[in-house]
Order: C-alpha cells, then structure tokens, then sequence
C-alpha cells in the first residue's frame, strides 16, 4: 500500500473533502477500507466512544443470522388479532361480573355493619325530649345557683333512654300476652251460649 | 233546567264514592279471608327510624284444616313465632320458650287484619283510592282515615288477585310516613308449604295458663278520658322487663292499635314529661307528685300526653 493510498484514507477520516474518485477507490479497495474502519475504530477507543464488544463486521454477522433463521410460514395477521379480541371479551364478562359482585358484597358488608352498629345503641335515631314537651317551661328562678353538670345531664339522659327502651320492650311483650284474655272471653261467651 | 241535569251528576259521584268504600271494605275483608285461607311465604321489611328489620312468614292450612303459621325475624338474636291454630309459641333466644292460647300472632302487622274487619269501620273511615303497581303486582291502594285527630292513619296496597296485603304505612296527620311495612316477595301455593308441615312434628313448650283474673285486676286508677272507641282489653300488675320495676298496668285497644298505661310510685317527686319515637310507637313518662305515669303504643304524643293527663285515683270509701 501507497503512503498516498494512507493520505486519501486518513484525509476521509479527518472530513476532508475527497473527489469522487478517491472515495470509489476506498470503497472498493479492501485494503483501504479495512484501513479506514481501523482508523475510526482508533479514533473510537481514544475518545472512549468504543462498544463494549467489538464486532469487526456486523454486517457479515447479520447476513449469517439470517441464513440461519428457519423459514417460518406465519400465521396471517387478522386471525391473530381476531383470536385476542375474543378472548379478551370472554374474560372481561365474567371478571366484570365479580367485580360487581365483589362491589355490592362491600356494599352488604358495610349495610350489615351499619345495621349492627345500629341496633347496639339502645334505640337507633330516637327522638327523645328532656325537656317538657307540652305547657309552659319551668319557671325561672334567681335562686338558683348550681347548674346540674354534664356528667349529671349526661347520666339522666342515659337513664331516660333505659326507661323508654324498658317501656317499649314491655309494651311488646304486653302485646304477645294480650290475647290470653280475649280467649278467655270468648271461651266464656261459648260457654254462656 | 240545568241545574237539573247536574242532580243525576251530583248523585252518581255521591253513588261512585259510596261503592269505593264499600269495595275498600270488601278488600280487607278479602284480606283478612286470605291472610286466614291461603297458603304462602312470603317476607317483609319493617322500615322505621331510618333502619329495616327483614321478616319471613309462611302461613299453611294442614290437612286437618288447621292453620299452621311462621314468623321469623332475620336480623339479630332469633326471635321465632309458631302459630299451630290457636296455640302460639313464642320462641326467642335468651328466653324460655312459652305457649299462650290465641288464634294471632304479635306481629308488626295489626292483628285486625286477619280478624273481625267490622271493628274497624266505627272509628276509622275506609277509603279506595285506585290502582299501583307494588311487589310487581297490581295492587288496590285503602286509606284508614282516622274519624279524630287522635289517632294515626293506615294506608294499605292489596294484591288484586290474592287480596294479601303487599305493603302499609302508618301515616300521621301531616301526611308523614312515620313507619312502613313493604313486602320484598310473595309465594303462593296450592298445598302447604313442606318447611310448615315440619311444625306438625315438632313438640311445642307448654301453653301458659294464667287465670283469667291475672289481666282482670281492679287497679285504684283510671283515665277519665280516652279517644272515642277505646276499651280496656287488660289490666294486671307485673314488673316491667328490663327495669325491673313493678307496675299497675292498663292496655286499651280501638281495634286497629294497642296502648299501654304503667302507673307506679316514683322516687322522684317532679319529672318533667319527655317521650321517645320508634317508628310510629310512642313512648310516654312523667312523674306527677310522685307517680310515675307512662303511655306507649302507636298513637300520636298529643294524644299520650292527654291520656296520661287524665288520670285518676279512686276515692276508696
């Protein structure tokens, strides 16, 4: 090789502006284009640009992947496409269905607790009224001196709620025994007639 | 002459509203027939202070042509009511089970449904007011107007076919639904539900017998007033449930709804009068000189407080 045939590739290295001619010779000439690839593969390396494996002729590897790729017939591309929807459909239906499911178990749940948490008060969202309710309101007086405290009020609004709660529970028991009479009088009646 | 034409007008509007009412009276007398005859299953909800309480009923006739009847509430601690024609067993859990003699079940459908319809024409007026759609059925919507403001009125829907009762609202005079009773699912059948017949087999806790002077006491007590067509069905002492507290005890019924009046002595010298709702149940308490009056049942609070106003003490010569 020419210490010229170096110039010209060492000038394309560096960007020089080449004739056609000179570039057709460095492209067809092996010698000159393994030169010029080692150049830049220099020039890599000392700026640290270098790929981690050096493959010399990636294109020849390529083209060697290729021929060993087995012939594949491909399935067409609509079926494939068609085969997924369907799928996806028959999954989502009955996921969807749990999903709601799930939602209103949740829904239960939560109606089930509320109710509990309900019914553990002594009476769910009653109405109860302390102070009197028909007539005029206790007279005011200067005499007095001492307020009942929260903890009083408190205690005698507790004790009002177990009084009314005692009087409803008793009032329904009161209406199970109620017919024993009614019975006894109509056995009676019969009895007369 | 025109004012001639508007009299046949005039009398068939005046006809038309008396055939409404005598169909509506028809109609609970339908379902009271029904509620006795028919064999079903069937659940409820009780809608009242913002909660629902689930029943399930089932009601069968048996081949010895008694009626044989369930009644179950499904939420919370079993409480369980068997009616085997006229013995009724009440089965709850932290209670002993006992029997008493009655052809009714305590049940938060007014007994009267099921029993002598006439009772209740005297105090209340019965009004058809049309056609809806309830439970999936065609059903005839009866008001029971209250003739007085002192007590509540009831609106009920009936299954056009069965004549069985698919919903009721007790109502007060604001038109305010105050609790409501609707139907979820109804089930006919030609024979007896098997579940009933079940029943026939099961041995019952004995019937309680108590005499008949036990609820016929001759307390020194009374009320000088009562809305017109209430009577006094009981009057025993006993203590009241959970208080433990023993009470002289009065219940008046008008046939439709029940109250009760506890007097007793109290600790208290003065407590000034309160009351507390449930649904349509009022309970009412004051303390008056050191007596404790208190009236519950399903009438308005003006009215309780008019009943517990009006007591009286016998002078004992």
């Amino acid at each position: 090789m020419t210490e010229s045939k170096f110039e010209t590739v060492s000038s394309l290295v560096d960007n020089y502006q080449l004739d056609d001619k000179e570039l057709i010779d460095v492209s067809n000439d092996e010698q000159m284009s393994d030169t010029w690839s080692r150049y830049h593969l220099i020039g890599d390396v000392l700026r640290d640009d270098a790929p981690s494996t050096i493959d010399l002729d990636i294109s020849l590897n390529i083209a060697s992947a290729i021929a060993a790729e087995p012939t594949v017939l491909a399935p067409q591309r609509k079926t494939v496409t068609q085969q997924v929807k369907a799928t996806v459909i028959k999954l989502a239906k009955p996921f969807g269905q749990v999903a709601i499911a799930a939602s209103a178990a949740t829904l239960m749940i939560v109606g089930v607790q509320q109710n509990v948490a309900q019914t553990e008060q002594i009476i769910p969202n009653q109405v109860v009224q302390t102070m009197p309710v028909f007539g005029t309101a206790d007279p005011v007086s200067l005499n007095v001196s001492q307020k009942p405290s929260q903890e009083a009020k408190r205690q005698a609004y507790m004790e009002q709620q177990r009084r009314f709660q005692a009087l409803l529970a008793d009032h329904q028991q009161q209406l199970k025994l109620k017919q024993i009479t009614v019975q006894a009088e109509k056995q009676v009646e019969n009895n007369i007639q | 002459m025109r004012s001639l034409f508007l009299i046949p007008l005039l009398l068939s509007s005046f006809l038309s509203a008396a055939v409404e009412n005598d169909q509506a009276y028809t109609s609970l007398e339908k379902l009271s027939q029904s509620l006795r005859t028919l064999n079903f299953t069937t659940s409820f909800v009780v809608v009242k202070n913002n909660n629902a309480e689930p029943y399930h009923w089932s009601h069968g006739i048996n081949e010895d042509n008694a009626e044989v009847e369930v009644l179950s509430i499904l939420n919370g601690p079993h409480r369980d009511v068997v009616r085997r024609n006229n013995i009724v067993s009440y089965l709850e859990s932290g209670i002993e089970p006992y029997s008493v003699n009655s052809v009714f079940i305590a049940s938060p459908i007014p007994e009267i449904f099921s029993g002598n319809t006439e009772k209740l024409i005297k105090n209340y007026d019965l009004v058809s007011a049309g056609r809806s759609r309830i439970l999936g059925r065609v059903a005839q919507f009866i008001r029971i107007i209250p003739k007085d403001p002192f007590r509540y009125g009831h609106w009920v829907w009936l299954d056009k076919d069965s004549g069985l009762l698919l919903k009721l609202a007790v109502i007060n005079d604001n038109g305010q639904v105050l609790e409501q009773i609707q139907f979820t699912h109804l089930e006919l059948d030609e024979t007896i539900n098997p579940s009933l017949q079940q029943i026939e087999l099961t041995d019952l806790p004995t019937v309680i017998e108590l005499p008949d002077l036990v609820q016929k006491q001759d307390h020194a007590w009374g009320v000088s007033w009562l809305p017109e067509g209430f009577v006094e069905i009981n009057a025993n002492t006993h203590r009241i449930m959970h208080t433990k507290q023993p009470t002289e005890f009065k219940m008046f019924s008008d046939g439709l709804v029940d109250f009760s009046v506890y007097v007793s002595p109290s600790q208290d010298e003065n407590r000034p009068s309160g009351f507390a709702q449930d649904g349509a149940t009022i309970a009412f308490n004051e303390v008056i000189n050191g007596i404790e009056v208190s009236v519950v049942g399903k009438i308005p609070a003006s009215t309780a407080q008019k009943i517990a106003s009006s007591l009286i003490f016998k002078v004992t010569p």
